[in-house]
């Protein structure tokens, strides 16, 4: 087996073998070429620096790392079903270690989905302990919900794109990868990109944030920020400024939705924390759960 | 395009070719009319031209989330009524809720049981 840099294929070859590293996954979550190269976009991942194992013609395993300033971020790793029990995975993840260590990235992050055994095992082999539980929880367009606390809302204010990234870049909370405001300055970048409509990327996808900052009648003050395209809601962030977590994270959900009733809502890797019941009072419900994990920089 | 009026119409929208393959075989004996999309936006374009009797769904699609494209559907006034089924490797205590939240007939989970999924689907279309 050797190991090339991703970089050497393109981007319709990475999308195949990553879609076979998992066809048999726990929540298996296909791409296209174009949502892979959104993917790589918005996550600053560094295809240079991401690895494809390969025997004899075939690929058997891939996986990429993302990059930015004092973080590496181990994303897409995958063998496919052939490759597998043979050390490859081990194989790529140490390479990919190297390579961040060769950027100067002490520490490196990722995220397993909770219940992936083999991989959880693999990253704790690697030195990688877990930080903590993130949700990824949907809500489905038109859900009904407590209207009541949308009433309590006495000023909103609509924010575009650069109000948005001001917010993110003032939150005290640390944010996961593809919550972090490197990802919201990146939503910019994918006006920039032009794929080919074989590559399947959305047209209707607009590239640009959108928000509302909401004082309620108790005092409570928080913000929501967004990307909406026609047909689902994304990259949704809250933040509670003011006023109880849970009833103001609802009211600001609750606001949102009436505002894009018809669009299906997700939210990813958000932290199981004192806001989380909000989000399942204006609706939303969980899908699944990755556990976060870094590694830290060892001293050698 | 012409057709057996009495004879059912399928929509299947898988994107893996293997598990399109199977549900063929597996439906070759009850004569519906089958047929097939390998993604979420062609998915809608058949949908929309066929009016199928039932829509068999892979909720992981390359290009849009299975969810958001029942969403689309439920939304689509000549569509909204027409059974949906979720097809999904995904744990069944998930895939249940999921398919129910987003307004699902129903929901069979991956791999199929090639013994019993002729009977299930005769079921569905029965209702």
């Amino acid at each position: 087996m050797i190991l090339l840099s991703a970089s050497d294929f393109a981007i319709e070859e990475l999308t195949r073998a990553y879609n076979q590293t998992r066809t048999d996954y726990l929540i298996p979550m296909p791409m296209n070429p174009g949502r892979l190269q959104e993917y790589i976009l918005l996550y600053d991942v560094a295809l240079d620096r991401s690895k494809v194992a390969i025997e004899g013609d075939n690929i058997v395993g891939l996986g990429m790392l993302g990059k930015r300033k004092g973080m590496g971020w181990i994303t897409r790793l995958g063998v496919l079903p052939d490759g597998r029990r043979r050390g490859v995975g081990g194989a790529i993840l140490d390479a990919l270690l190297t390579e961040a260590h060769g950027c100067g990235l002490p520490d490196v992050w990722l995220e397993v989905i909770h219940g992936n055994g083999p991989a959880h095992e693999l990253f704790h082999k690697f030195q990688f302990r877990e930080t903590r539980e993130l949700i990824v929880a949907r809500r489905p367009p038109r859900t009904a919900r407590n209207m009541s606390i949308v009433k309590d809302a006495r000023q909103i204010r609509y924010l575009q794109h650069d109000e948005v990234l001001e917010l993110h870049c003032r939150r005290k909370e640390r944010m996961n990868w593809l919550s972090s405001v490197e990802t919201m300055h990146n939503v910019r970048r994918l006006a920039n990109f032009s794929p080919d409509d074989e590559a399947g990327y959305l047209q209707h996808e607009l590239a640009h944030l959108s928000g509302i900052i909401v004082e309620f009648s108790d005092g409570a003050r928080g913000w929501v920020s967004f990307q909406a395209t026609t047909l689902q809601l994304k990259r949704i962030c809250v933040e509670v400024l003011r006023g109880d977590p849970v009833r103001t994270t609802a009211g600001l959900l609750e606001l949102l939705h009436r505002l894009h009733s018809s669009q299906d809502a997700v939210v990813e890797n958000i932290p199981d924390d004192a806001a989380w019941p909000g989000y399942k009072e204006a609706g939303y419900f969980e899908v699944f759960r990755r556990i976060e994990m870094v590694r830290e920089s060892v001293t050698e | 395009m012409c057709h057996d009026r009495l004879m059912k119409t399928i929509l299947q929208i898988e994107d893996n070719f293997a598990n399109r393959r199977l549900v063929e075989r597996v439906l070759e004996p009850y004569s519906y009319r089958l047929i097939n999309a390998i993604d979420g936006q062609s998915g809608i374009d058949t949908a929309l031209m066929e009016a199928p009797d039932l829509i068999l769904l892979d909720m992981g699609l390359p290009d849009m989330d299975g969810q958001t494209l029942v969403s689309v559907l439920r939304e689509t006034p000549s569509l909204a009524k027409v059974p949906i089924i979720a097809l999904t490797a995904w744990p069944e205590s998930i895939a249940g809720e999921m398919a129910l939240r987003y307004g699902c007939d129903g929901c069979i989970t991956k791999p199929i049981n090639v013994a019993e999924f002729g009977k299930q689907i005769e079921v569905y279309l029965s209702r």
